[in-house]
Parts: C-alpha cells; sequence; structure tokens
C-alpha cells in the first residue's frame, strides 16, 4: 500500500532488487572505485560506523533496544543488515572529526600555514533518513553563510551517500516529529530498502547508477516494491502521532523564565554527551600543541559542548555561570535559534541525545513541560452562560447597594435569570446600562436568590453602577470565564492569597473553602490591603475568623497608630508557613506586581507551579474572545481564564508588556 | 624565565610526601624526551632518581604526595618558600589520595590494629592535600599523572604560556576517541561525567568504568551523578566506593561520601 506521496514518486522511479547474499557485492561494487567504505559494524556492544571491509562487518542479525539513558544490542530473529536504528555514532565524526589539526606555526620563519584538506574518497553505508537530514544541516552550518569550512567541503564532497530506508524504530527515535523522516527523500546516491530476502536499490545520481549497474539485480516484482514501501510505512506507524511542534521557536522564547529550566539542570551533569552524540552539534574549542624547542606549534580543532563550564567565560567573568543557562543554550539553540540562525531547526530527531544521556534526559519531556503547546484551556462549563452575545442582556433588579471602602462598593442584584446563581466563584458577568458600555465584574458572593457584584468606581460605567439606587435595573451577560478548581485543594493545604480589592473575586472561593473545611488539610487566608480603610468585607472577615474553619491572616501596607495588627507586604505573611509547601494550592489575586511577588513567594517555599492558581485581569469589551482586547500571548483572559493555573501562562505571568 | 647557577635552565625539584612514588615515576617514563627535558631543565633534587642532593631556592618544585606526618607541615611550607613555582602532581598531592580515606575513619584503631608498636608511629589523623597547607601553582591530576599532561606542563614553561589543560568531563574524551558509552551500552559504574579529563580515558579505552583518579571536574554535578547510580540499582556501599576511591576527599565527591555514609549509618 502506497500512502506516502515522496514514496510513490519513489516507487514511479526505476528499482531493482538485490538479494541478501549479493550485499558484499555492493561493498566491492564501492570500494573498486577507490573509495573506502564506512558502515555499520558491531563493536564495543553498539553499532557503530566505521570502516568495513566485507558484508561480514555489517550488523546482519542483531537489533538495538534503547530507552532514555540505555542502549543494548540483542540477536534479532532474522538477518537484516539493517535492522536496527540509529547508534552512538552519527556521520559527523566523518565530516567533521573529532580532532583536527587546523594552523601550524613556525616561530623562524613567523609563518602560518593551513593544512590542504586531504580527504581520500570514502563511501557512507546505512545513511537513514535523519541522518541525511543532518547532513543537510552541516552543509547550511559550514557552507550556507559568508565563510565557509573548506574541509568539511572536502568531506562532505569526497562522500558517496548509500542510504537505507528505516524498517523499525527506537522508543526515542521521533523524527516523523521533526518532519526528517521516517522516509529518505533525496540527498542518496544510492537507497536500500531492505525486505525478505534482499533489498529494493534505487539510484539517485550518475554515479549511483554506475554502481548499481555493476550488481547482480533484476527488476523487483510488484510484492517486493510493495513490501519495501510498507516497511517503511510501519515505522511512522512504530513512533505513533508526532509530537506537537509547530511554533516551537517562538514557544521557547516565551519560557526563557520557567523554573523547569533549573529543574532540569539539577538533573544534567553536563557530561556533554548530547552534543558530542547529536549529529549537528557543532561547537568546537582549539587547544595550540607547541614543540618542546618552541620552534613550531600545531593549532588543533577539537569537538566542545556549550555544556563545558569555561565555554562562554571571558576574562571578566562568565556569561553562562548557571547549569540552567547552559542547558537552557544549548536547547533552545536546537529547537529555537537555529530557525533564526540557518532556517531550519537544529535536531533531526535521532533521538541520540535522549539514549546516551546517562542521567536518561528526555528533550522530549522537557519541551512539552517547558514549552507546551498553546492550545485552548480545558475548562469545563460551569453553566451555560445566558446572554452571552455582546448585544444582548439578562435584566436583574438591584436588591442593595454596601459601601466598602472610599471608593469600593458592593451591588446585591436579584431577580435574575436562575445560571448567575449556578455560576462558580472566580467567574465574572459582564454588566453594562443603557448608554454605558458594559464591564467585567467578577461575581463576589453568591446568595440564596441574588450575587453580589463588589465595584471600584474608577470608570463612567462603574461611576455609574455604584451611584444607581435599590429597585434600578441592570443589564447582564454570563456567568462567564473559568472558575477556581476548588476539587484540586481537596485533602491539601488551601492557601487564598488576596491583595486589595482582589479579596473580590476570591470571596466566593473562601465562602466555599469555608463551608467544606473538612475537606482540606488546612484552610487559610492571607490578606494585604495598602491601610486598613482598603480593606473589603470586613464583616465577612471577621465572620470567617470566629469560624475557626480557616486562619485569617491580615496585613497592611501603611497604618495610623489605631492600628494593632501587621504591617508589611502580603509575601512577608510566607513565613507564617509550616506546613510541607509541595501539599498546598494556592489561590492567587491582586494587583500584578503583587501576585507575582506572591507566586515567586509560594514557590520559592516549594509549592508546585502547577498547583498556584491566578485570576488575570485585563481590559475587555466582549467578555467571550471576540473583540481581541484581552489577549495576553496565546490566550484570551475572558475565555481561557480569568482564573489561570500558573503553568498554563508561563512566562507570560511575568512579562512586561504583554 | 629567573633561573640560578651556571646554566640558563630553570632550576627543578621534585619532592614527595606520603605516596607511591608512581607520579614521579611517570616523569622517569617519559624516556624520549628525557633528553630534551634535561638539556632545558636543570633537575637539581629528584631523590626518585638521583642521590645528589642540592638545596633551594627553585624555579620549580614539582609535589608528590600528602601530607599525613606531623613533619609533613613544616617541610612543605619550607619548600613553598624555597620555590618559585609549586606544582603538585597527581591524586594524594591535589586531593588526598587513597591514604585520605582515614579522614572518615578511627585513626587510632586503624594504627593500633596495624602495627606492633602504634606508639612509634607518627601520623597525623588526616590526610590532606597540599593546598591545604600552602599556595599551589598549578595541578597535575590523576593517579598516576598523565605524560602528556606533564609535558604540556613543561613545555608551557618553555613558551612561557599557561599550560593548555582543559577541565572537561572525561565522557567528551570517550566521545571524542569514538568509545562508547559503558554507562548506557554497558550498564557499568564510571565515573565519567563527574571526573576532570585529561588521562584521555584511559580506563574506558580498556573497557573499565573511569575510576575518578583525576578527580572532580569544574561544576561537577556529584549529587546528580551519585543519585542516578543508587537509582540504577547500585548498592550505598558501592556507590561510597566510587566517589571514595583516589579523590573522595575533594569537594563535591567528599560532600556525596559524607550524606552516603550519614544513610549508612
Amino acid at each position: 500500500m502506497i500512502t506516502s506521496p515522496a514514496l510513490s514518486q519513489a516507487a514511479a522511479a526505476r528499482q531493482w532488487f538485490l538479494a541478501r547474499e549479493d550485499l558484499g557485492a555492493l561493498v566491492e561494487a564501492i570500494r573498486g572505485t577507490g573509495r573506502r567504505v564506512i558502515g555499520p559494524t558491531v563493536r564495543e556492544g553498539a553499532i557503530v560506523y566505521d570502516e568495513i571491509q566485507t558484508a561480514a562487518d555489517l550488523p546482519a542479525g542483531w537489533r538495538d533496544v534503547q530507552s532514555a539513558g540505555s542502549y543494548r544490542l540483542e540477536r534479532a530473529s532474522d538477518e537484516r543488515a539493517f535492522g536496527y536504528t540509529v547508534g552512538p555514532t552519527s556521520w559527523k565524526r566523518f565530516t567533521f572529526p573529532p580532532n583536527l589539526p587546523i594552523a601550524k606555526a613556525h616561530k623562524a620563519t613567523f609563518g602560518f600555514e593551513q593544512p590542504a584538506p586531504s580527504v581520500p574518497p570514502v563511501a557512507f553505508l546505512g545513511v537513514r533518513a535523519c541522518e541525511i537530514a543532518a547532513l543537510a544541516i552541516q552543509d547550511r552550518v559550514f557552507l550556507g553563510g559568508q565563510f565557509t569550512d573548506d574541509d568539511f567541503r572536502a568531506r562532505r564532497s569526497a562522500a558517496f551517500i548509500v542510504a537505507v530506508q528505516c524498517t523499525t524504530s527506537s522508543s526515542t527515535c521521533f523524527c516523523t516529529s521533526m518532519a526528517t523522516g521516517p522516509e529518505v527523500r533525496g540527498g542518496y546516491d544510492i537507497l536500500l530498502t531492505e525486505i525478505d530476502g534482499g533489498f529494493v536499490v534505487q539510484a539517485g545520481s550518475p554515479g549511483g547508477a554506475a554502481i548499481v549497474a555493476k550488481l547482480p539485480t533484476r527488476r523487483p516484482s510488484h510484492a517486493e516494491a510493495g513490501a519495501a514501501v510498507d516497511n517503511v510505512e510501519s515505522v511512522r506507524t512504530q513512533m505513533g502521532e508526532p509530537l506537537p511542534m509547530a511554533g516551537i521557536g517562538d514557544r521557547l522564547k516565551l519560557q526563557l523564565d520557567n523554573l523547569r529550566w533549573a529543574q532540569v539542570a539539577e538533573r544534567c551533569v553536563e557530561c556533554g554527551n548530547c552534543t558530542m552524540s547529536c549529529p549537528t552539534c557543532f561547537c568546537t574549542s582549539v587547544i595550540e600543541q607547541s614543540d618542546m624547542d618552541g620552534k613550531s606549534s600545531t593549532t588543533e580543532r577539537q569537538w566542545d559542548s556549550c555544556f563545558d563550564v569555561a565555554f562562554a567565560k571571558v576574562a571578566g567573568g562568565d556569561f553562562r555561570a548557571r547549569p540552567r543557562d547552559r542547558y537552557r543554550q544549548w536547547l533552545t539553540h536546537k529547537f529555537s535559534t537555529w530557525w533564526d540562525q540557518f532556517g531550519s531547526s537544529g535536531c533531526v530527531g535521532c533521538g541520540r541525545c535522549i539514549t546516551w544521556c546517562p542521567v536518561r534526559i528526555d528533550v522530549r519531556e522537557e519541551l512539552a513541560a517547558i514549552a507546551p503547546p498553546i492550545a485552548p484551556v480545558e475548562h469545563p462549563m460551569a453553566v451555560e452562560p445566558v446572554a452571552a452575545s455582546p448585544g444582548t442582556y439578562s435584566i436583574a433588579r438591584l436588591a442593595s447597594v454596601r459601601p466598602e471602602t472610599e471608593d469600593t462598593t458592593t451591588l446585591s442584584l436579584t431577580d435574575l435569570d436562575p445560571a448567575f446563581l449556578e455560576g462558580r466563584p472566580g467567574q465574572f458577568v459582564m454588566i453594562a446600562l443603557p448608554a454605558f458600555p458594559a464591564v467585567p465584574i467578577s461575581i463576589s458572593r453568591f446568595r440564596a436568590n441574588a450575587i453580589d457584584l463588589t465595584i471600584r468606581a474608577v470608570g463612567q460605567t462603574s461611576t455609574a453602577l455604584v451611584n444607581l439606587h435599590p429597585g434600578a435595573k441592570v443589564g447582564l451577560r454570563g456567568p462567564l470565564g473559568t472558575f477556581w478548581p476548588i476539587q484540586e485543594a481537596y485533602g491539601r493545604h488551601a492557601v487564598v492569597v488576596a491583595g486589595g480589592v482582589g479579596l473580590s473575586p476570591l470571596h466566593g472561593l473562601v465562602d466555599a473553602l469555608v463551608a467544606n473545611h473538612d475537606r482540606f488539610e488546612s484552610v487559610s487566608l492571607f490578606y494585604g490591603s495598602r491601610t486598613p480603610e482598603d480593606q473589603l468585607f470586613r464583616d465577612d472577615l471577621a465572620a470567617w475568623t470566629a469560624s475557626k474553619a480557616i486562619d485569617v491572616v491580615v496585613t497592611v501596607d501603611r497604618a495610623g497608630p489605631e492600628w494593632k495588627g501587621r504591617v508589611g507586604v502580603v509575601t512577608n505573611l510566607f513565613d507564617m508557613i509550616s506546613w510541607d509547601c509541595t501539599k498546598v494550592t494556592a489561590f492567587v489575586v491582586g494587583p500584578e506586581r503583587m501576585m507575582q511577588a506572591s507566586v515567586q513567594g509560594l514557590i520559592s517555599k516549594g509549592v508546585p507551579t502547577d498547583r498556584i492558581h491566578v485570576s488575570m485581569e485585563r481590559h475587555m469589551e466582549c467578555g467571550i474572545g471576540l473583540c481581541g482586547h484581552c489577549q495576553m500571548a496565546g490566550r484570551f483572559v475572558c475565555e481561557d481564564g480569568p482564573v489561570f493555573r500558573l503553568n498554563d501562562l508561563g512566562d507570560m505571568f511575568n512579562r512586561e508588556g504583554i | 624565565m629567573a633561573t640560578s647557577g651556571r646554566t640558563a635552565r630553570p632550576r627543578v625539584a621534585v619532592a614527595k610526601f606520603a605516596s607511591c612514588d608512581g607520579c614521579q615515576l611517570t616523569i622517569l617514563d617519559l624516556e624520549d624526551q628525557l633528553l630534551e627535558i634535561v638539556s632545558r631543565f636543570d633537575i637539581v633534587e629528584f631523590p626518585e632518581a638521583t642521590s645528589r642532593r642540592s638545596p633551594g631556592p627553585y624555579d620549580i618544585v614539582f609535589v608528590e604526595g600528602s601530607i599525613s606526618a606531623p613533619e609533613h607541615i613544616d617541610q612543605i611550607k619550607e619548600l613553598r618558600k624555597q620555590a618559585r613555582v609549586l606544582v603538585t602532581i597527581g591524586a594524594c598531592a591535589t586531593a588526598g589520595g587513597i591514604q585520605a580515606l582515614r579522614n572518615w575513619a578511627d585513626h587510632d584503631a586503624y594504627r593500633a590494629a596495624i602495627y606492633a608498636h602504634p606508639e612509634w608511629i607518627e601520623s597525623l589523623a588526616t590526610a590532606t592535600p597540599v593546598s591545604e597547607h600552602v599556595k599551589v601553582d598549578a595541578e597535575l591530576r590523576g593517579c598516576p599523572i598523565d605524560p602528556g599532561q606533564l609535558l604540556e606542563l613543561l613545555t608551557a614553561v618553555l613558551v612561557g604560556r599557561r599550560p593548555q589543560i582543559r577541565d572537561e568531563a572525561v565522557c567528551r574524551e570517550c566521545k571524542r576517541k569514538g568509545i562508547v558509552c559503558l554507562v548506557v551500552a554497558g550498564g557499568q559504574a564510571c565515573m565519567g561525567p563527574v571526573t576532570t579529563s585529561g588521562c584521555n580515558a584511559l580506563c574506558p579505552t580498556y573497557d573499565r568504568g573511569c575510576f575518578g583518579c583525576f578527580g572532580p571536574r569544574a561544576g561537577a554535578n556529584a549529587k546528580s551523578w551519585s543519585a542516578e547510580l543508587l537509582k540504577s540499582g547500585r548498592p550505598p556501599e558501592e556507590v561510597w566506593g566510587l566517589f571514595a576511591g583516589f579523590t573522595g576527599y575533594a569537594e563535591p565527591f567528599r560532600s556525596v561520601i559524607t550524606e552516603l555514609g550519614k544513610s549508612k549509618g
């Protein structure tokens, strides 16, 4: 069955069949043209690339079993010569040698000379799709710019490529995610696809065709040609769903401050095995080797690694002094900044960095954790909102008006559509009056037949609202947005952190925590406001305290002499936390700076980032993801929020100007 | 190069404290270069090679061995005064060596168990690297040191530049040489990821995990590596032995050993 367009083209090209016992003829034919043949062979418990003399040196009947930090060879149930995936060697060893003399200097003549590349013709036998992609990346790195690498050019043009289709994959393979395989799409002189009994052979260049002409081949049967295609397609199936790599470059750039960098750096031993085994990593350093008489010296270029502690050092200091800086440098270069420099990813999905990492760091897991795809936040709807469309309103009646502070007032609304009463703490409504545009207001409290909205009179609509008298009518749309995931705190320490009017969207949450306090390990509220006069809900704070179901701790930034309570920012209160913070679920609302400081404080106490929930404030006109005002990078605050799990915001949470 | 005496050659002394003399032998093993070395350096003090003695001052003093006996402390301080450049050579001088294992043991009990007249044995309760007692200008690591690094140091002195001695994981040397990773493919215990290079991956070349004899490299994440070794099923005693072996008294290996010792009780 032919499913891939690239393969259907290949199938239409001329194909031959070479019996397995005649594979030696291919090696001989190539060697007959004066080329050394570098190919796969078993050494030191692995399939490495090294010079081979005959087909007997190939790893017939061996398969590799790979996972993060582990590589084992096993006898296979068949005699396939290429029944493995990729091993510890990459072809860069032969195009870009690990040690290369690049200059000689002579003191007497003050002469510097660059050795001319001397590269005998060679053939690479067994080059896989991901490896052809890697060679193409090296071409761009070394030959694509203003300055080029002569030695690489010589080695690259001296190489005759015998590609081999993968007919199996390892658990570490992810070429389909990087769009480099599994099928070979070009860049070869000869292409082999292994099937029962032998190989389907194609030529990709006149040189390749000349070699194929010397082989004892015949035309493949229809079944043989079909098997060749099926074998490659089965690899795609084996690898499963590709990883979501769309936009990975930009996604990573938005995560430069992600806390995961520090976490992975704690595991990373900076051995550099990932960079050394990577087929595209190209960093080097030079060392001088002088003769003892001081008359001449050689400059040798060596493979180096950005994980080296001295890699970014200058006399005055180190630009990437911390392990997290170096890990971030490597991962962001591979998947993000490589695009900016060379027009492609630096990763081909071969999986070597995963297999050969002795502490089993899997780059796929790190990418998923650090820069997850920007997908809509999955959240169950609390209740179908009413009058959702921006031109329609559900009418409610103002039952009471209660001043909270000098500029903040709580309105109780009744005669509501029942949907509003079924909303959840954290949700908001759009509220409007004729001639006054709608504004988003959090529901601060759910009562039996009413909801409370606590409004700071700062704009035209909010000022008009707080000046209404009981009995007045208002237009409502909602309830809208995400809500506090209270159940996630069951069995844990529920910690509510509020700053100023930020207590308003948390009020309903605190009510629910108090009502269900026996479901939690503990329940606490840390509330900070500028002055004692700025405190909201003073009666409720007293009632919560009296209930003994919650520890209420309040603080003010500044106070007059009559204030007997705490003075200082709310984050100071975290010093009182004595529990195991990995068991804390936190809910945080306040001015953005206060939230950032609170979140940093909680994280440094050990609260996991996926256990911190915040509610964001942004300009909203529609409340339903259509007007564009409330966008925060890949999110609409009205629709994907306002309540977010911190992880879902990533760096955006701390960024200025987003 | 400041020199003294009749020739223009730097005056070199080789001294030893508690050690096996293996590093000094590495100097003598540079057979192909020895004539060249003595034509450029005036080796005036080298008990392992000659009974001829010559007092200081010296341009370069190579020091082998750890500070293990009371008289060593005064001797190393005196040597320091006599040395323009003091270079420690080998695991004993740079990290305390195997004998530093006694730093975790009951020194008096061992002395009593081994010697018929322990009161005749004058030794310190700890074996410590030279750098704990005097300023050290350069180190050559390893048990024994690498002849190539020694030559590079001597050459650098003659040329007048810093020796090009890299401080990177042994893994880098394995990868450049094309050695298949003994940990990943062989399931062997290996100190390569946390040990500094310089041996050209000598042990892994012969299918043996790195012993860590060159000691911790700069920034070695010994905590993660010891955790990984334990996680892969190695008993704490074995991991203790891996880190303690040759250079265990050097941080951060020392912290790993102390932690493992605590968990062992």
